[in-house]
């Protein structure tokens, strides 16, 4: 039992050892966060709860700024629902894994279900066991902690802090998302998908659509799945 | 006000998080359909990181100042080479950090 413990520890403790990248990366957008949101006049505990109930990035800078300006509830939950449409996507990779998993995993970890833990899901073997479990809710737990302080960091600091985003610690998520994708491409069809993501990330996002990336992502797919299917038809 | 609608984006975000992990909603996916979502990983991955090493300040910035494109260039070549998370972000970030003086 002891034992069995200490390596549920282990692996919550990998867990969160292989999120520190992506946890440090967001540093400057947590920080960001919460000192827009005091400016912006809402109180810290208010501010906090941001971070601490709603857990999203672009959708509490969007939502903060929306509700300051006073816009409807109806256009501020909308807007948070079409950010947010992406996690759908990721709850449909996860579905065969995780829906056969108690529900207080499924509550847990569909919690803790952010960009950076669905980066870390691409595993075989994620959630397939206890160990995959406690190493996720490190991974999970960890990043949620990190952002609440950063956030926490930014109530307090205000506007004494100057802007972080263009330190380039969103390096660190680049840097990551290639060491998790290209070990991946071990076919044309993955090829293809990661090409046309790029293709359309980056298009997209000049584009300023909100929608950018879950489109990306979809196009991406559905070349990919094409380019098999070809390669399948014509062997 | 402001606490009510905290909870109410709370209850979109959790939402749109939880639901297909929900093993009593009636959706069963077929295997063209898991095919497709196998490729979800790389693809998600791939639209969030391109736009970081590639948009900077609203414009496309391929130019040989852009110390994202030399740190992306020696990740991608250290993950090619060594397929280890530890060696590719190391190298990129250093890369970067030198490409950036």
């Amino acid at each position: 039992m002891a034992i069995m413990s200490r390596g549920l520890a282990a692996a919550s403790r990998k867990g969160a050892a292989d999120m520190l990248p992506l946890s440090l990366a967001v540093l400057p957008w947590g920080i960001l966060f919460g000192s827009l949101a005091v400016q912006r006049g809402f109180s810290w505990l208010e501010a906090q709860l941001f971070s601490g109930v709603i857990f999203g990035g672009a959708v509490q800078i969007v939502t903060v700024e929306l509700i300051a300006d006073n816009a409807s509830l109806l256009t501020v939950l909308f807007s948070a629902f079409v950010i947010s449409s992406r996690h759908f996507l990721y709850g449909l990779t996860l579905r065969e894994r995780l829906s056969p998993q108690p529900l207080r995993w499924r509550l847990g970890l569909g919690f803790l279900l952010t960009d950076e833990l669905f980066a870390l899901s691409g595993d075989r073997r994620a959630y397939q066991s206890r160990f995959r479990l406690y190493y996720a809710l490190g991974a999970g737990g960890s990043f949620y902690l990190a952002w609440n302080l950063w956030t926490f960091i930014g109530i307090v600091a205000g506007a004494s802090l100057p802007d972080l985003t263009e330190l380039g610690l969103d390096f660190a998520i680049a840097a990551t998302f290639i060491a998790l994708v290209v070990p991946e491409i071990k076919t044309l069809a993955s090829l293809v998908t990661v090409l046309v993501a790029a293709a359309g990330g980056i298009l997209f996002s000049l584009w300023h659509w909100e929608l950018g990336l879950v489109c990306a992502a979809l196009l991406a797919m559905l070349s990919g799945y094409l380019c098999a299917k070809l390669q399948g038809a014509s062997s | 006000m402001t606490l009510l609608t905290i909870f109410l984006l709370a209850c979109v975000t959790f939402g749109t998080r939880y639901l297909f992990l929900e093993g009593r909603l009636p959706i069963r996916l077929g295997p063209n359909v898991k095919h497709l979502l196998s490729f979800s990983g790389p693809a998600v991955l791939t639209a969030i990181a391109a736009p970081i090493i590639f948009v900077h300040q609203q414009q496309l910035h391929i130019a040989i100042d852009n110390p994202y494109l030399w740190g992306a260039l020696a990740a991608i070549v250290a993950a090619y080479k060594t397929g280890s998370v530890y060696w590719t972000i190391g190298l990129g970030l250093l890369t970067f950090v030198l490409a950036g003086f």
